[in-house]
This record gives C-alpha cells, structure tokens and sequence, in this order.
C-alpha cells in the first residue's frame, strides 16, 4: 500500500524533471526549426515499445476471438481510468457505452497481465448498457482494451494506457483466513431512481478473488488461486447480466452497472468462485416515486 | 462525520507520501543486514549496501551511456495460479530494461548452490571475467532480490557493482520497456530440475 501510494510523489518529480528537460531541449531546437523530431534514439525506443505492443495486442486478440473482424471505434465504447493509478491492485475502470441499445456484451482485457481476460460482460434485456464500472489489478504499464460485440455480432474496440504495476502479486495485508472472512456477503445499493430513468446500482461482494500470484512473505508459498468466475444478475425473470471473470479483478469486487426502468421483482445475485463457492442472495429494488 | 473521516484519510495519505518518496527513503530506517538477506524478500530496503554504490535513474542513464554496464534483473518470473482454467489465456511477458539479462529470483537467500554457481558463472561471462566492469541489480522497489544480487557480487570480489533500488518501475517512468525472455542459462536449470 505505501508502495502504491508512494510512486505517484517520485512520479510527479520525475514529470517535472522531463517537463523541465523537454522544454530546454525543445527551445535551441525549436529556433532551429526541428522541434518535432525527437532524438534518434529514444524516436527508436518509443517505437519499438508501441509496436511490441501491438503486437502483443494482436496475439491476445487471436486467443480470445480468432480471426473475426475487430474494428476501432470511439462511439461504441470508451475507458476511462486514470492514467496514473494510486493503487495497482484496485484501479477503477469505467466503460461507456452511449449507444447502450446496440450492444449485447463487453469484454475488458488488460493486454500487459499475464492473464490478460480480466472479463466478460453479457447484458439481458433487464440491463442498461450504458456504463459498467469494475476495478481491476493491472501488473504493469498496459494498454486496457475494451471489446464491444454489438447485438448484429459486430467487434469494435478501444484502448487506454494506464500507468500501474505489481497490481497482481500484490499481497492484501492480512492472512489468508482473515482474507477470507464473511466471503460471499454481498451488498447491493441503488442511485435515487427517477421515472423513467435507468437506476445506476452497486453489487459488492467480498471475496478475496486471490490471485494465484500473491506470495505469502513468511512461508513464500503462493496463495492458490481463488475468484469469483461468475456472476449472474437476474431481475424477475429478466436476466440484467452475466460476468464472466478473472483473477484480474480486485478483491472484495464492487461493480456498477445499470437496470433498465420499469422492471418488477426482486434482484437476485448468483455469483460462484473457482472453487465451487456459490453464492446467493436477493435484494429488493426501489420503485421510482411521482 | 463523512467528511471528517475523509479528512483524516487524506491527511493519512499525505503523511505516507512524505514518508515514502522514494525506495531509498522507506519510512522506516532499514540497517544493512549482516552479510545477504533471508527474511521475507517483499519490503522496504536498506538506503546503501556497503562496497556497491545505490544509483538512481539519473545516474543510471550515465552509467548506461559512459560505462555499458551488464545489467542484472532477478524479478520473480510470473507463474501460473495452480487452479486457473486451461482455456484462459495466459501470456506472461516480462518487461525490462533493454539489454538486460533476466535471471528470475537470483537474489533469493537462502539460493540452492547449483543456483548460486550459475548465477555467479552467468555473471563471470557476461562481464568477461573482468571484476572491475560495472554491473547493475536490479528488479521492483521494495524488493530484497536486487540488493542480494548486488551484495552476493561485492561478496565475490566485484568492484563496481550498482544496485538500482527503483528497479523496473524506476526505469518505464523515463524510458520504454522491452519483452525480454529469460537467460537461457538460468531457463535450462530450472527446466532441468523439473525433469528429475
């Protein structure tokens, strides 16, 4: 924790320094009427790093998808994250979908962990698609991608880089068993529900969704791997979502998502783990007043 | 009370950044152990280990530039969670300083003695036998395995050995990174005693 927290202070000096540098550098250059061409070196460096990515993008990519078309786009989904996260093992992670009606799932893939599925979201007819928020380990400085399947069985994506590391090994603290108490307790909250509008709710579960990569310090051996795998939301019969997820997704999970207006019945959580967890629980959601 | 809890959270998070600027500043003065390192390998380091010199980025881009050092990564290698399905992906990559030579867990203590002789021939080689060339540990902040590298190395007679507290993370601040795959050297032990 104090590592996370400590980076962003050597980061800021660090940002100074090359703002500092840049600056310097780019005025003897600018007079010179070069001020865009970086030095040859760290031009090659930049270069490399973007293409090594795309590379490792497009091998990810074949693994989940195969062969089928992904196309870039900036309205069908969009990440937001920060771009400097505080703590690597719970980076926020907010998807927008403004075109909601089209879309029938999203995945959300952490290209640079080393299981880089972190999930998948599949809405039902009790859903609003407009905005899922989850948060995520990220392991090292990656590019997040999102994929939309639209409900015509189209692939668009977009991508964010985010600044983090060490978000999947990092350990939580506390032993495994105090990890582990009350798993499967869950909470769901719900915005203020207005007529007509979709009601923004907040799943919690607690769960330590163990990564597999956290090592205990004392007896150095890794914690087994132990997530939350699924999670079914249904509202009356209506399905709301299903997510499918990984040991990318932090512990204690919280996920935001959205419920169409005008559903009736209870909201009832499935969510199992790994290792056979299964839990269940049933929430009542408010009705919007007049 | 919302607001005063926020506050005094804040007020915590201020203190823990002062604290904590950097590696070399760990909140709590950690002495230089007697000799390598056998507590837990994850936490804050020691601000100098005595016969290496602790460098940051400034003069390691220096170092890099006037003195082409071998450079020692000994981060851990990812491994796979017992227990993550087969048909998840999984796609490790390690990203490092270019140039680097990756020998996973090197600096761990206690070090088997197949594993320490390798480590120590692998160096040898790479430094062309010569124990005056510069060399440079390094893996994450807060993590021992570089200072034990660095320390078993001025414990072998190398004279110009540099520790790089701020390790991978210090370097990507500034620079780009590179997928690199582990020594071949280091991979083949450790395939090798998997087979037995």
């Amino acid at each position: 924790m104090i590592h996370a927290l400590a980076k962003p202070v050597l980061n800021r000096a660090v940002l100074v320094r090359s703002i500092l540098a840049a600056v310097t550098l780019a005025a003897p250059l600018a007079t010179a009427g070069a001020a865009l061409v970086p030095s040859p070196a760290h031009a090659a460096g930049a270069s490399d790093d973007e293409a090594e990515r795309l590379a490792r993008w497009k091998e990810i990519q074949k693994s989940i998808f195969g062969d089928k078309t992904i196309t870039a786009t900036d309205s069908l989904v969009k990440v937001d994250a920060p771009v400097r996260a505080m703590d690597a093992s719970l980076v926020p992670i907010t998807l927008t979908m403004p075109e909601k009606d089209r879309v029938a799932a999203v995945h959300l893939i952490i290209d640079d962990n080393p299981s880089p599925y972190a999930a998948h979201i599949a809405f039902g007819p009790g859903a609003d698609a407009g905005e899922i928020k989850l948060r995520v380990r990220v392991n090292n400085y990656t590019n997040i991608h999102a994929v939309v399947e639209t409900r015509d069985g189209q692939l668009f994506e977009t991508t964010k880089f985010v600044k983090a590391s060490g978000g999947c090994s990092a350990p939580m603290g506390m032993s495994d068993e105090e990890a582990m108490k009350g798993m499967g307790d869950m909470k769901l909250k719900f915005a203020e529900a207005q007529p007509g509008r979709p009601v923004e709710a907040t799943l919690m579960i607690r769960h330590p969704n163990f990564s597999g990569m956290q090592m205990n310090q004392i007896t150095r051996d890794y914690t087994p791997a132990r997530y939350i795998n699924k999670i079914a939301i249904t509202r009356g019969d209506k399905t709301v979502l299903t997510l499918d997820g990984d040991i990318s997704i932090s512990s204690n999970p919280v996920i935001n998502f959205g419920l169409q207006p005008g559903g009736q019945g209870p909201i009832k959580v499935v969510a199992s783990d790994n290792q056979n967890g299964r839990w269940e629980h049933s929430f009542t959601a408010p009705s919007a007043t007049n | 009370m919302r607001r005063r809890l926020l506050r005094i959270a804040a007020a915590g998070t201020a203190l823990l950044l002062l604290a904590a600027a950097g590696p070399a500043d760990s909140p709590v003065n950690v002495p230089e152990p007697d000799g390598i390192w056998t507590g837990p390998q994850r936490g804050y380091t020691p601000a100098t280990l005595s016969g290496a010199t602790v460098i940051d980025i400034d003069a390691l881009d220096a170092l890099i530039a006037r003195d082409r050092p071998v450079l020692l990564d000994v981060s851990l290698a990812d491994r796979r969670p017992a227990g993550l399905p087969a048909d998840r992906p999984w796609l490790p990559a390690h990203r490092s300083v270019p140039g680097a030579v990756w020998m996973a867990n090197a600096g761990a203590a206690p070090l088997d003695p197949a594993h320490e002789a390798l480590f120590l021939k692998r160096v040898a080689d790479l430094t062309g036998g010569d124990k005056g060339r510069a060399v440079v540990a390094f893996c994450h902040p807060e993590c021992w395995g570089s200072w034990n590298a660095a320390k078993r190395l001025v414990l072998q007679g190398y004279t110009r050995v540099h520790w790089f507290p701020e390790g991978i993370e210090g370097w990507q601040e500034r620079h780009p990174t590179t997928v690199i795959p582990e020594d071949s050297a280091w991979t083949a032990l450790a395939n090798g005693e998997a087979q037995r």
